[in-house]
Formats: C-alpha cells, structure tokens, sequence
C-alpha cells in the first residue's frame, strides 16, 4: 500500500502542467496500469496523484486538417466506437478489439496506454505504422508550452519515454491516410482476450498495382519498446507483393528482431511467429 | 363440511428426479447476496497477516519483531518462538504453521501480525527484520534423490549448527527424514515379467504433467474467536468441519467439544480445502494471543503462492498388448513433486493405482511411486486426484497400441473394457458399468471414426490448419471412498406443522449444488416440493457427522443418508394416517403434499393437516428422524486391494481440435461426453458439473501453467496465469448413461470429479491424429505445440526409478 500524500483534480491544463513543474507527480487517467503496478509495488506513487479526468483539453477525437487528433483522454471503447476511427483508421480499431477486456477498455485512455510505453502496448504497434505523432504540454515558464515528436522516436526502454516529468501527453495526431493505404495489425498470444502480446506486428503502406510503397513496419513485445522495422521495411519497399518477396520479407523480418524469453515465450519463438505471422499478414494484402 | 360429498381428489404420481431444478442457492449468488467469509465482520475484529520467508530454502538466523510490535495499532505480532506449544501440521506432520529454524519454500510463515486494519498489519509486516543464510535449492524432484542431495529436512538444527531439542516426537517436523522421499506407493497384480514375454507389441514413454492450482473466485480465509471460556468459534471454509475440529483441538491442546466450525457459503473448493493450512493455526494464535476475533484473508497473489497445487508428475509408463487387441501388461514408474511439505497431493497415487489396474482389463500390472520432497510449493489434492495424470499417460498409450497393431483406437477400447461383474486385479467390484455405453455414444454421437480416418489422410494436405479428433475414458470412486475409519454422513430430518421439512444434513455445500440434490432426495420420498425445504449444512453444533466433501462422494453418500431419515419419517406419518383412517399402512403413499391411497392416488388428508393433529394433541409427537448412512465399501488391504468405493463412475470424452500448424495454437472446437453418473438426478445441476468440469480440464490441457523455477513462482496473477476465458469454452454434447446403480440413491453414483480427467488426454490424441505428433507434455500452450511440430522438442526419458 502507497500511503497517499496529496491528490489533485485539475480541470483544465494550465493547472495541470502547472503542478507538473515540481516534477514529483504520478499522473493518474484509466488508472487500469497504474492500480496494478502501485499495488504489486513496481510504481511508487510521488508526493501528488493527479487525476487528469476532468481536464476538457485532453479529450475528443476530432479531424483537424489532413490529421485526425485523439485527446489523450479518449478511451479504447471511445476510439473503436468513433466514426472518424472507423472510417479512416480501422487497423487502430483493430489493435483496440483485441485490448484486454471491455470493462479496462471503457477505463483505459490511449495516452495511459503510450506513456505506459509496454513493448507489448496493443494501440502502440497501429500509431507506429500509422505515423502517429504525440504532442506534449508543458509550462517551462509562465506560458503554456506544447511540441509535438513523432512517435516513432518517443519509447525510450519498457515504461520509460522521452516525456520528461515536467511534461503531459495531451493527444495524438494521425495523417489521414492517403488513397490505396493498406494496414494490418495481428496480435498473437494465446487467447483472444484479457492476454499481453507474444508478439504483435502492425504493417502499413500504399498498395499500387501490387507494389508495396511509403512501408511502415511495427513489432510488439521482440523489443524494450515498440519498434519499427527498418530493415523489414527496406526489404518490403518498392517490391510486388509476390511470394518470393513475401518469403524474403519475412526472413528479414524475422532475422532483425532482438527479442527475449519470458513468461509468455521465448525469443527463438518469437523470431518464428515474427516469420510466419508477417509472411501470413503480407499474403492477406497480396490477396485482397 | 362433509367430505365424502366431495368428488375424491385425485394426486397424479410426479417425480423431481431427473428435472432441471435451479441450485437453491442460485438467485443469492446471482444478484450479489451471498455473504461470504469476507462479507464476514465481527464486533471488536482485528485483522491478521503473515510475513512469508520469500527465501526458497534457507536457515533462520534471526527475527527482530520490535519495531513492528511497536506500530500503533499492531495487537499481536508472533514467531514460533512465541508459540512454544507448536504441534507440526499437514498429511505427515512434518511443518510447523511458523517456521522453526529453516524455510524450505518461497511461501514459508515466519511471523504474524494481528492489527487494527489491515493496512496497519501490512505495515507492521514491513517492520519486521529477519536474517537468513541461504541453503543449496532443489529445485527439481530428479534432483532431489540424486545421491548426495540436500536434505528438505534433516534433524532440526539451529543456526549456529546446535540440536534444537524440539519437543520429542515421532513426527517429521520433529526428528527429521533421512532422505527427501515424502511418501511412496508400490503396488502389483499378476507377473508383469510375464505380461511383457506374452506381448507382439510393448511402448514405453515417460509423460510430464506440470504444476496448476485452483483458482477459486473466492480467496481464502478465516475469521477465529476465542469467547470468555475458552472455546473457540471458526468461520472457515473448510471442505472437511469435522475432521478438522478435531484436528484443531490437537493443534490448540483443548478439548475437541470446544471446538465450534461455522461454514460460510464458500467461492469455491474443486479439494483445496481438504487439509489444514499454516494460515489457519496461525489465525488462531493470533486470536488466543489477542483476546480477540481474528479475521484473515489472502490476496490474490497470496492465493497463489500459498495454496496447494495439483502435484507435478513425472510417468514413464510401459505397456504391452497381443496382435488381436489384448492387453497384456502395465508397468508405472512416477516421480511426483511433493513440494516442501506433505498434503494430501502425495497421496495420489492411490488413485492413480487404480486407473492403471482396472480403468481396462490389464492381467499384469506393476506400479511404483515416490513422492519427494524439494523447495517448491507443496501439492494438495484437486478434483480428480491424480486420475489426470494418470488418464493422460493411460489414454495416449491405448492409441498408440492401436497404432502399432493397426486396429480401431476405438475397437482397441471396447475390447479391453470392464462390464458391470467384474472383479479387477485390484479387487474393485463393478456392480454397475456403463464404460462401453460411454465409449460407443460418445464415439457415435461425435462421428468419431470417420473424423478419425479423414484427419489422418488429411495431415499432408496443404494450409496451415488441421482437424484432429481424439479420445479418452476415465475410472473414479463414484459411491465414496473407504480411507478413513468411517466413510458416513448424518442425516437429521424435522418436520414442522406445515409440512416444511428442515434438512440437517453433515454434508457440506461447496457450490457443488449437494443441497439441491439432498432436497430432491427427501421431497421424492415425502411427496413434497422442493420449496418445502430448508437445509442446514454448515455449523458443527448442530449438525450431525460427516467425513467431509471429497472423492465425489456427497451426492452418493448423503443422499443415502437423506434418503434413510426420510424414509423414517415417511414410515411414521404413514403408521399415523393408518391408524387413524383406518387403512393399511401399505396401502397409503404420500404425494404432493397429501396422505394418498396408493393403489388411486386419491389424496386421504391434506399432509400438513395430519402434521397439526400430531403435534397439538396431549399425546403429541414430532416427526423428526435421523439416519446414519454407511457404505458397504471395504479398507483396502496393505497392498491396496479391496474395494474402496461402493460405486465406481465411468466417462468417455471426445475432442475435437483445429490445430494452426504456423503458429501452434490449438483451437478446442468440440467435447462430446458420456458419463454413466448412475442416474441423473438433477438434469441442470449435472450439466453445469460437467460443463465447470469440461472447462477445468481444458485449462489443465491447453493453458493453465503455474511456473516455478528453482522455487520461485513465476507468475502468481491471473495475467500470466491463463484460466480459460469464456470465448474459448467450446462446443459441448454431453450424454448420460444412466446404469442405475443398485446401492446408490434413486440409482445415482458421484459424479464431482469425473468431467475434468479426461480432457488433456483425450486432447492429445486429438493433436496426434491432427499432426501426427505425440504429446508427452503439458501443457499445450501454442509454442509447446509447434515446437513439437517443428522437431524442437528433445524425446522426454525418465529411466524408471523406485525408492529403497
């Protein structure tokens, strides 16, 4: 048990980067990660818990431009619902039907579950291909202050990211994306819900007379972070999607990623399924 | 009023056995009612917790307790050196509730605390310094007889390598064990030399069954007082109130009478509460030392860690068949890991001895088992006993002696199965048999050996998916289990004067829906309905004795007593009515609520109506009976024959599976089941017995897993370790084979057990007859499966052993 000393409820986000400038601030939203790892010990909560609930700024999932913003705030049932999501980013909808249970999905909020930055995160290997970018609030002197980084850069170890203490993740932003835009997202682990990722591989791109081009390539749980694929990504660009490419897609992919034993499997397993599940993805878009 | 003007009523006959009866207990369940042991609060209550060693094998150097006692609010902090009266505990006495001297194991109790709340006892636990030196671990049971191990528990000795002069006894936790052989069991019928010189066809393989545990929704607890006399009051959710009332009375040096167990409604017990835990004594220092109630319950990971497991198994198992189908022969070795105490997981063999003698007619059979002790958690028993892991190994070598002489799997089963009259070589007596009912529906009913055929002409086919259809049958105690002296259960039966029936039985509710099913007994021979009946089942003041809920006896063992009281009662309402309508006693029945004439059904007198003239007269009576019910089941002998039950059960199940070859993930698509129960007697209870039973055995095969490595439990959460979810239960078509069993009550045998036994073994035929790769190990998560498909996994051997 964490002895709470002090519990604060902004409500809008000049407070609450306000009282991030101390810097000793657990910040709280679903609370679905945070509950568990305060009470096995993993998470210390500081000085203050910040329910970050009722600030108006961080929720909505809105098209600004050619990008879609999802607040911070949103909940997975919220993004799998949303007409917007739905219509330009079903992948994302994808990786949100497969998220744990329908009772954390109604509590978890997507920026709970980047700074929580999992290698295993299931919404973290779809943003990742779908060059997602997250902006961060700050408030370094009298003035609110906001930047944006791509995503891509943001995982830093499991848990850690480049969001410094001082900071709060306020949304997402996703490109909308462009005509003949293919994405794929598969999670493999062993039940169909309320499990963590063996591993998962996302895969994107623009599908033109069956040439794969702009490939963006994620893996889940081979990694300390979420990683893109370079060199999957290299091997699958300007190629046709035809079965020699796809069995030498898949043999990089497989050869490029690092991943560990653990509880839920070991590496030389996870490098098998990275194969046989990215030569699987790929044939489905060769097909479709 | 002049009732022979009235046109006579007529009572139609009816029967509740065999019905769909809602479990009585079902609506306070379903809308959040049930108080259980944690809605459970006492006036003055504190609130216990223990301090675990999370050393895995280490010796005890010190314990500083100041601090913690010195938290405001903490009533009580104890060690063992505050206990000087300790008796060790558990199936061989051989721990101590609080550690002396030594922890063997991750869950070991090192102090306790008694506080104000629960919060200020977990603090408390934080303040308390303990100072250990770390011993060699084993981690494994072939390590632990290697010659030259370390012993689990030697002679107790203190730090400083001086004797610790324990108070004299004879057991274990006392004097020590020479070696780390917790138990063993050896047993034989006919002359497998022989069985094996008879044999066109022998196959050995060793078999690797893994730790699980059970899971219960509900986490365990205790709430213990000590009232101004002495005696003490226990809400537990203990399976067994009276032989632990009397095992605690031992632990405390008082009087058994003293001894009051109340039993809360319980969120599940599938055995685990079939022995006494460190956690219970403890409760009960605490609540002796404190003055006051003490109420303790675990978290979940707690739950985990330390509860008792299913015990890990290691078979190498030797079979022998001739080239028309005859089996010739058995031989068993296994290995099991007792984890650092003895409970009754190291008792399983006994009934595994009895899958390998008889499931099938087998003339030589030789078995061998040793239970040794290493550092992981200890072994409980768990619904099935040991027949699951002996089902597992049995069932795969039936198929493969198929294989090898070319025939049927399913004609190979027929033709060694038990029909009703035959006496085993182990002495069991099969008064009523369904085996090859089971066998046949469930093979029918599945289309079993069509899919059988075609999937394995369609292994070499193109796709990554492949269908597999396999089979497996299963033996169990299904009329009680004769081990300790008395095998019974009491009945106490009142009637009031409206006819409602109080039901005083000794039998336990444990969700298993016994008193639902006890009803239905005594109603059928009141002629009442159901509603007309109350059940007390859970106060050890009042109820009467009852050896406690296990061995799937309850349904079998207290519905005969039920069936007794009510037949006593039914006798004298009857000898009553007799006199007084002047009618012979033989002639009248009762039925729905009414004296009727037998022969007519015409309803005499209203019962309720006779039950008031009985009790308000000046010569008045009661109606209230008790009967006590003793099978006429047998002890076996030294070396173990005889038979143990009165009833034996039978089941058949078939399973069906996709298995994706590119990733090994094997899909449970279908179950078709058989099980000769006797007769049903509840239809709905019956079928949630075997559905919960379907999906315990499902997780046991594909993806329950309670990783221990060198001791450390791996994974004590529900994240990492899988329970079946609901999207994976498959499809089910479960058959009944109602042999009528002619000692059983309304021919009913016990059923508890039987539904999760078959399940890995069965599933594992299915992945070979999908793949054509063997099984030998659980369980079958995805990446054990596909190494197996991709030849990653190493041919396990366990060179058959047995203890000196």
């Amino acid at each position: 048990m964490t002895e709470l000393k002090h519990y604060f409820a902004p409500t809008s986000l000049d407070q609450a980067v306000e009282c991030l400038k101390d810097g000793d601030v657990t910040i709280l939203a679903g609370g679905t990660d945070l509950t568990p790892q305060s009470q096995a010990g993993r998470v210390k909560i500081k000085h203050t818990l910040m329910n970050v609930r009722h600030i108006p700024q961080l929720s909505g999932i809105t098209l600004e431009g050619r990008e879609i913003r999802i607040g911070a705030l949103a909940t997975i049932t919220e993004i799998m619902e949303h007409p917007l999501v739905k219509e330009h980013l079903p992948v994302l909808v994808e990786a949100c039907d497969h998220f744990a249970s329908d009772q954390i999905r109604n509590a978890g909020t997507i920026g709970g579950n980047i700074c929580n930055a999992s290698p295993a995160g299931d919404t973290l290997i779809p943003l990742l291909v779908l060059n997602a970018s997250v902006e961060l609030a700050s408030m370094p002197e009298a003035k609110l202050y906001r930047h944006s980084m791509p995503l891509s850069t943001f995982f830093v170890g499991p848990g850690k990211t480049r969001k410094s203490l001082c900071e709060l993740v306020t949304c997402v932003r996703i490109p909308v994306p462009a005509e003949n835009h293919v994405a794929r997202f598969y999670k493999h682990g062993t039940r169909p819900a309320l499990d963590i990722s063996t591993i998962s591989i996302g895969v994107a791109g623009t599908l033109k007379d069956g040439v794969m081009s702009n490939v963006r390539v994620a893996f889940g749980a081979v990694a300390p972070t979420p990683v893109r694929a370079s060199q999957t990504e290299q091997a699958l660009e300007g190629q046709r999607l035809d079965a020699a490419t796809i069995d030498k897609v898949a043999a990089v992919a497989r050869d490029e990623v690092k991943p560990i034993d653990d509880v839920r499997a070991t590496a030389w397993y996870r490098k098998e399924m990275i194969h046989n599940i990215t030569k699987r993805i790929l044939s489905h878009v060769a097909q479709a | 009023m002049n009732v022979a003007e009235k046109k006579p009523r007529i009572i139609q006959p009816d029967s509740l056995i065999g019905k769909r009866i809602q479990k009585m207990d079902a609506p306070e369940k379903a809308s959040g009612r049930t108080r259980y042991i944690h809605d459970i609060n006492l006036s003055g209550q504190l609130h216990g917790k223990i301090l675990r060693s999370g050393r895995i094998h280490a010796l005890i150097k010190s314990i500083d307790t100041s601090a913690a006692k010195a938290l405001p609010g903490v009533h009580v902090v104890i060690t063992a050196a505050d206990i000087p009266d300790q008796r060790p505990i558990g199936v061989a006495k051989d721990h101590f509730p609080l550690k002396v001297g030594r922890v063997r194991s991750e869950r070991d109790e090192i102090a306790a605390v008694a506080a104000e709340s629960e919060e200020i006892a977990e603090a408390a636990l934080k303040l308390i310094k303990v100072e250990y030196e770390d011993l060699p671990v084993i981690g494994n049971p072939e390590d632990a007889i290697k010659p030259g191990a370390p012993l689990i528990h030697p002679e107790p000795h203190g730090a400083d390598g001086t004797h610790l002069h324990l108070k004299q006894g004879t057991s274990i936790a006392h004097k020590g064990k020479p070696d780390n052989i917790a138990m063993r069991f050896d047993y034989a019928h006919g002359d497998v030399v022989q069985g094996e010189a008879a044999s066109d066809v022998v196959v050995e393989d060793t078999f690797k069954l893994h730790y699980v545990t059970h899971c219960c929704m509900g986490v365990s607890g205790m709430i213990a007082e000590f009232d101004a006399s002495g005696n003490v009051l226990m809400y537990s959710n203990t399976q067994v109130p009276f032989l632990h009332k009397r095992e605690f009375a031992e632990y405390l040096n008082i009087d058994p009478a003293r001894i009051r167990i109340i039993q809360p409604p319980i969120g599940g017990g599938f055995g685990s509460k079939l022995d006494i835990y460190p956690f219970e004594v403890i409760c009960l220092y605490l609540a002796r030392a404190a003055r006051r109630p003490v109420k303790m319950l675990f978290t979940r990971e707690e739950e985990f860690l330390a509860s008792p497991t299913r015990q890990p198994v290691l078979l190498t198992l030797r079979s022998g068949c001739k080239k028309d189908g005859t089996l010739t022969f058995r031989q068993v070795h296994t290995l099991h890991d007792n984890g650092a105490y003895t409970s009754w997981g190291a008792t399983t063999p006994f009934v595994m001895m009895q899958t390998f003698s008889s499931l099938y007619r087998v003339p030589h059979c030789d078995y061998h088992t040793a239970a040794v002790y290493t550092n992981n958690p200890y072994a409980g028993s768990f619904r099935g006993y040991g027949n699951l892991q002996a089902t597992f190994a049995i069932e795969q070598h039936m198929d493969m002696l198929a294989e090898k002489i070319g025939m049927d799997p399913l004609e190979f089963r027929i033709k060694n199965a038990q029909d009703a009259g035959e006496v085993t070589g182990q002495g069991m007596s099969f008064k009523s048999c369904g085996f090859k009912d089971c066998i046949t529906t469930a093979a029918t009913r599945s289309d079993f050996s069509r899919k059988f055929k075609e999937n394995a002409a369609n292994r070499n086919k193109p796709g990554n998916i492949r269908r597999g259809i396999g089979m497996a049958s299963m033996l169990h105690v299904g009329g009680g289990a004769k081990i300790y002296p008395s095998d019974g259960c009491g009945t106490i039966l009142k009637m009031d004067d409206f006819a409602n029936v109080t039901l005083i039985t000794g039998a336990s509710e444990i969700g298993q829906g016994s008193e639902t099913v006890l009803s239905q007994l005594v109603c059928e021979e009141l002629g009442l309905p159901i509603s007309a009946v109350t059940v007390v089942n859970n106060d050890t003041a009042i109820t009467p004795w009852d050896v406690g809920v296990h061995a799937s006896r309850t349904t079998f063992i207290a519905g005969n007593s039920a069936i007794g009281a009510a037949k006593k009662a039914k006798a004298k309402i009857l000898a009553v009515a007799a006199k007084k309508y002047e009618a012979a006693e033989s002639d009248l029945d009762l039925r729905g609520g009414f004296v009727i004439q037998a022969a007519t059904g015409e309803a005499i007198v209203e019962l309720s109506k006779l039950l008031r003239n009985l009790h308000f007269q000046d010569k008045a009576e009661l109606v209230m009976t008790t009967f006590y019910y003793e099978p006429p089941s047998v002890h076996q002998d030294k070396g173990f024959k005889g038979d143990v039950s009165a009833a034996y059960a039978w089941g058949t199940q078939v399973v069906e599976v996709e298995v994706d070859t590119d990733t090994g993930f094997v899909k449970l698509v279908k179950v078709t089941g058989a099980h000769d129960v006797g007769r049903v007697l509840n239809r709905l209870g019956i079928e949630g017995q075997i559905e919960g039973g379907v999906v315990m055995g499902q997780g046991y095969a594909f993806t329950e897993d309670l990783m221990i490595e060198n001791g450390v439990m791996k994974n004590p959460n529900f994240r990492d370790y899988k329970l079946v979810t609901a999207p994976e239960i498959p499809e089910m078509d479960i058959a009944f084979i109602e042999s009528m069993d002619g000692e059983g009550p309304q021919g009913a045998k016990g059923v508890g057990e039987a539904p999760a036994i078959c399940m890995a073994a069965a599933a594992a035929n299915a992945i070979a007859n999908a793949t054509g790769t063997r099984m030998f190990e659980l369980p079958f998560t995805p990446e054990k499966v596909y190494r197996a498909l991709h030849g990653q996994t190493p041919k396990l051997y366990w060179k058959p052993w047995k203890a000196e």
